[in-house]
């Protein structure tokens, strides 16, 4: 599982499980604590109830933390997994009482509770495969309404087809009520299920996939824009999260002795999803305090609504306070807490902050401090980039018309033009951000116009952004080591520069345990630089490098730039308004304007030029 | 034929309620991108006022005013104390905000009035009451429901063209900043989208409730999901397509229960939402797609 | 009239304008020309009130203006047209115009609107079609009539000849000039310096975020060295 979880990343993946132990040591050991104190049978349900919330939250929690959908229907899965559970596990006696008329010769079947639970897995991550094919359909990205929507719609699906479906679920009032051979009455199978689902939260979150995922999460664009393909990983995700929800809901019936439609519905959404809230969504340490505060904030709210202010005998007179501390008291106290979460601490209270990260920072080995240098790129083989007759409109709008470049792999060529002059759109065709109307574009004669972003990235053409698309919330180390996972997957042929070394280079090394979003504009430029380099690309495509830059910055940048593409033996295209810039650094330079070329050769020559004086400040009067 | 044109009728009955309460979606939707998981709550609040005013004994004709203002009171004091704090925010955000202002609303009333139903009495023309034209019969609760729905929108398509107020509406929806360099102040427009949804959904719940006649601390989840589904359907953003999508919502259920075989005619329900959940995978955009340009 | 000094604006940590500062008197014409990139819509849009600026001020009329909403901004007389137009596509001509005039009196607002008809006959002729279908001049015409129906005291406009074939920018000018004369106060952001000069009084040139030189227009355009200014080159 590990190695399979771990792919090529080749990272020390021991934290990870010594972090998911950990958390399992905290909800146990915690809850053994507070039964052992109380000593009730009451007490040590709260705590078998919390142990298997504990499963679902953080089942939801490696779909919706890492790719960033809002999902509802993980309940319905939920829901799913639970009646194929109940309908394997519950003794043919006991059907023949309730659902005498099941379909499929259900009643006959009678499986062991464990193997009941792997095929009620196995079942539902199936029906997830085909709903996540249709998340994907959909566009499913960080934030995105359909998929939502699509999610929520499952939940209801499957509530509808519980309640109507009598002969198979027994319907909405009596359900399936059942003694699997006694109920459950050992705390094993939730301590495995547990341990399980701690860990494979922890390492898909550290595997290569799951880094992918968090990539996407936090800029889906940028991230098609270093090859990855969001799709896959929300598959893995979303697979892996149901297959984890399904284990904790097939224990809560076992545990519960019973399915009802409205168990796995609305409510239950709620009490999963505050928690994730409120302990933070991007973590698997955040999903287990979120789990452990509302369990006591709602055990807390249920003994003030039933007892009034009375708790472990500590009382005041209650009168006054009893128009608040009534009956339900509890849901409310979990919509208030959704709501205030996501007003003033939508980030929850931990972030994604880890158990782990926070225990190598105290118990690792000091790193090395030394960071290691570049390794000269073997020499190459010359790369052709060459796009001609290139169209673009937009209704009708002609923003390109004809346009075309060459470049070789040796060279920096520089585009420029005047706002307007169709500089970005001619970016967005040969990054696969736009698909031209007409015309070609190849890499040393592989056609590549019309592919999608990923696709153009793998095969070499690696861009940044203009406006700045870093992944925020990772770290500056994790962006560029994103990438170096996406180059050793695609990008194989060519030689890899340690990702270590490119983040020295860029002069980052003091900041590789900083957030992306932390850094200064300059670094924010150079962490771009740095992780379109990890791609171990053919060429780079830089748009507008030096936008909100000052004068002795852009010069900076010049050896910046130049020293990287070297570094990894790549080819620059660099569009920039400053001309300035652009001299220092191309060896040749095309100029745009109204969407076509119209000029283009050596800085000098075209700087005398006198079409591009007229394009940069406007003719006279006509 | 007959039957088929007592179906459509009988659709275009419900379809009228569900476009009434797509629109007010639509309407937050086009100024706050907020798809509000809460707007069901607007019913269930009157619904409880509807209850407590006929127990004390107040005429049906007092009570559909207070259905109105209790919805748009109810949309004001949401929209001040949840969602006006949380403008411009993430999709993610927005989404959880709108769910959990509907947990709230819900279980307030179930921690200060009970979980269980209240019923009240319902006048008894929307009941019994039905008229012939030709082989058919028509409900006269329908008949209403249909006259009304059609005024309604007619008198909200006047707001939205002839009035400053919807001009302002209508250039905050398709783009907030600019409207606001002409001088359209943010708080009234947003305020008065809630105001305008609230009233719309304030009308659709007197028939929601009329044809109730009760209402539970969960009694919104319905006509949201109706709702939200219904201006899904026709395409966020899109006023027309939002009342396209509830009249095809309402037509839908309508003609799938009468379709499907008796057996599994409970499951109408979930048929459209899985119907709905697979439009959205093919076109989520829904049906009138507004085009949004990402500046890369 | 408006006086901005030392205005500084960051986009998360990009510093798009550093440490601007200009003012403009009753009556001018003044023009703000650099290349792209050299922060002149932020400028506009930090003034307007689009952006929040991070350090530095900008007075109106001798009132702290800085960082205000800019539907308040409106109401005291500043005005903007918008880069890219942002005319709103799916209304009518007539619609665009009276939400421009959202913040005077009706009464106020019909005269205006027949002022813009007379001022503007193409709007005239098109007055009832969704401004979706204009031609690029005649949007910019209604995005600048839309601006003049606040009856703003100065009316600041972003590349209003961006995108524009050569015949219609001349327009754009004829129309700068004729503002010009009936007593205007303009602020306008311009790519094309040459043009801009012609009409200007005075104006700025702006490059990475900073104002490099100023000068009455006819001084700028003599200026031999003006392309290297925008530039940077040399």
């Amino acid at each position: 599982m590990a190695s399979l979880l771990a792919g090529r990343t080749g990272r020390d993946l021991g934290w990870p499980v010594i972090g998911a132990v950990a958390l399992f040591a905290v909800l146990v050991g915690g809850g053994l604590a507070y039964q052992g104190i109380l000593g009730t049978g009451a007490a040590e349900r709260l705590v078998t109830v919390m142990l298997i919330d504990a499963i679902v939250v953080v089942g939801i929690q490696i779909y919706i933390g890492n790719t960033g959908v809002l999902s509802f229907g993980h309940i319905g899965f939920g829901a799913i997994g639970g009646y194929v559970f109940a309908l394997l596990a519950i003794s043919e006696a006991e059907k023949l009482k309730r659902i005498p008329d099941a379909p499929f010769g259900l009643v006959g079947v009678e499986l062991p509770p464990l193997v009941a639970i792997a095929c009620a897995v196995a079942f539902a991550v199936v029906c997830a495969f085909v709903v996540g094919l249709g998340l994907g359909r959909s566009g499913a990205a960080s934030g995105a309404v359909a998929a939502t929507v699509i999610t929520l719609a499952l939940l209801f699906v499957t509530h509808e087809v519980a309640r109507n479906w009598p002969d198979l679920t027994g319907g909405d009032r009596a359900g399936l009520a059942f003694p699997i051979r006694g109920s459950l009455d050992s705390r094993v199978p939730t301590y495995g299920a547990l341990l399980i689902a701690l860990i494979v939260a922890r390492l898909f979150a550290r595997s290569r996939r799951g880094r992918l995922a968090q990539a996407a999460r936090e800029d889906d664009l940028a991230a098609r824009a270093m090859g990855i393909d969001p799709l896959v990983q929300q598959m893995m995700a979303l697979l892996l999260s149901v297959a984890v929800v399904v284990l904790g809901s097939s224990l809560k019936v076992w545990e519960d002795g019973s399915i009802l439609p409205g168990d796995f519905f609305f409510q239950y959404t709620l009490v999963t999803l505050v928690m994730l809230i409120v302990g933070g969504r991007n973590g698997v340490t955040g999903a287990v305090v979120g789990v452990i505060v509302m369990t006591i904030g709602r055990e807390l709210a249920r003994r003030l609504g039933q007892d009034g202010f009375e708790v472990f005998g500590i009382g005041l007179d209650s009168a006054p306070l009893d128009w608040i501390f009534r009956e339900n008291l509890q849901t409310v106290f979990l919509g208030a807490a959704m709501l205030g979460f996501m007003i003033w601490r939508p980030s929850g209270l931990l972030d994604d902050l880890e158990i782990d990260d926070w225990l190598r920072r105290r118990l690792g080995g000091a790193e090395s401090d030394v960071p290691p240098a570049l390794v000269p790129a073997p020499e190459a083989g010359s790369s052709t980039l060459s796009a001609s007759g290139i169209d673009v409109r937009f209704g009708g709008f002609q923003a390109l018309s004809n346009a075309g470049l060459e470049a070789d792999s040796g060279e920096v060529v520089g585009i420029i033009g005047p706002n307007g002059a169709g500089k970005t759109t001619f970016v967005n065709v040969l990054t696969g951000m736009v698909r031209p109307t007409d015309g070609t574009f190849s890499i040393d004669g592989r056609q590549l116009a019309g592919e999608p972003a990923h696709e153009l990235a793998r095969a070499g053409l690696v861009r940044t952004f203009q406006n700045l698309r870093l992944f925020g919330s990772l770290t500056v180390e994790e962006n560029v080591e994103v990438a170096a996972l996406v180059a050793a997957e695609h990008r194989g042929d060519r030689s890899h520069q340690d990702t270590a070394a490119l983040i020295a280079q860029a002069g980052l090394w003091e900041h590789r345990h900083r957030r992306a979003r932390e850094l200064d504009y300059g670094n924010s430029r150079r962490l771009e630089l740095a992780r379109a380099a990890a791609m171990a690309p053919t060429f780079l495509l830089l748009d507008e490098p030096t936008s909100g830059m000052s004068d002795a910055e852009s010069v900076a940048m010049v050896e910046q730039v130049k020293g990287m593409a070297d570094a990894v033996g790549a080819g620059v295209l660099v569009i920039d308004h400053d001309l300035a810039f652009i001299t220092g650094i191309s060896d040749r330079i095309y100029v745009l304007d109204h969407g076509s070329v119209i000029a283009d050769g050596t800085p000098a020559e075209v700087q005398s030029d006198k079409r591009v004086k007229e394009a940069y400040l406007g003719s006279a009067a006509t | 034929m007959v039957e088929l044109a007592q179906n459509l009728i009988d659709g275009l009955g419900r379809g009228s309620i569900y476009a009434l309460l797509a629109l007010g979606v639509a309407v937050v939707f086009g100024v706050m991108h907020l798809l509000n998981f809460a707007h069901g709550e607007l019913i269930t609040v009157s619904g409880y006022a509807a209850f407590w005013a006929i127990t004390n004994g107040w005429s049906w004709w007092l009570v559909v005013p207070l259905i109105i203002v209790v919805a748009v009171l109810t949309s004001l004091v949401i929209e001040r104390l949840a969602f006006s704090r949380v403008r411009g925010a993430s999709q993610f955000t927005l989404l959880l905000t709108s769910f959990g202002v509907h947990f709230v609303v819900s279980a307030i009333f179930l921690l200060y009035v009970s979980a269980s139903v209240k019923n009240f009495a319902r006048p008894a023309w929307t009941t019994q009451s039905t008229w012939a034209l030709g082989p058919l019969q028509i409900e006269t609760f329908d008949t209403v429901v249909i006259v009304v729905t059609i005024l309604t929108l007619i008198g909200t398509n006047l707001l939205l063209q002839r009035t400053m107020f919807g001009l302002a509406l209508r250039a905050a929806a398709a783009d907030f900043d600019t409207a606001r360099l002409m001088g359209v102040r943010s708080d009234t427009v947003i305020r008065g989208a809630f105001a305008l949804s609230g009233l719309l959904a304030g009308i659709a719940g007197v028939f929601w409730l009329m044809r109730a006649g009760s209402t539970t601390p969960s009694a919104g989840i319905d006509p949201m999901l109706k709702g939200v589904l219904a201006a899904l359907i026709g395409g966020l953003g899109s006023l027309r397509g939002a009342v396209l999508g509830g009249f095809a919502l309402g037509l839908a259920e309508v003609l799938l229960r009468s379709w499907l075989p008796g057996s599994i005619a409970g499951l109408t329900e979930g048929f459209v939402f899985a119907l709905i959940a697979l439009l959205f995978i093919f076109r989520p955009q829904g049906f009138v797609s507004v085009a949004h340009a990402e500046r890369v | 009239m408006l006086e901005v000094s030392g205005l500084t604006t960051r986009y998360g940590a990009i510093a798009a304008l550093r440490s601007a500062s200009l003012h403009v008197g009753s009556g001018e014409v003044v023009g703000l020309i650099g290349p792209n990139g050299a922060g002149k819509t932020t400028l506009l849009g930090s003034i307007a009130g689009l952006l929040s600026p991070d350090e530095g001020s900008v007075r109106f009329d001798g009132a702290d203006i800085t960082g205000a909403a800019p539907e308040k901004l409106l109401r005291s007389g500043l005005a903007l047209v918008p880069e890219h137009r942002r005319i709103f596509v799916d209304l009518t001509v007539e619609e665009n115009l009276r939400i421009g005039g959202i913040t005077v009196k009706a009464s106020e607002r019909a005269e205006l609107l027949d002022e813009m008809a007379e001022t503007f006959p193409v709007l005239r002729e098109k007055w009832a079609t969704p401004a979706g279908y204009l031609s690029g001049g005649e949007a910019q015409q209604l995005a600048i009539a839309r601006a003049l129906m606040s009856r703003p005291r100065l009316l600041m406009m972003d590349e209003p000849s961006l995108g524009l074939a050569p015949v219609l920018v001349d327009l754009v000018f004829e129309l700068i000039d004729r503002l010009r004369s009936q007593g205007r106060t303009l602020l306008v952001v311009e790519q094309n310096a040459h043009r801009m000069l012609e009409v200007a009084d005075r104006a700025y040139v702006l490059r990475s975020g900073e104002v490099v030189t100023s000068g009455t227009g006819a001084e700028l355009a003599a200026r031999d060295d003006l392309f290297d200014t925008f530039v940077g080159g040399a």
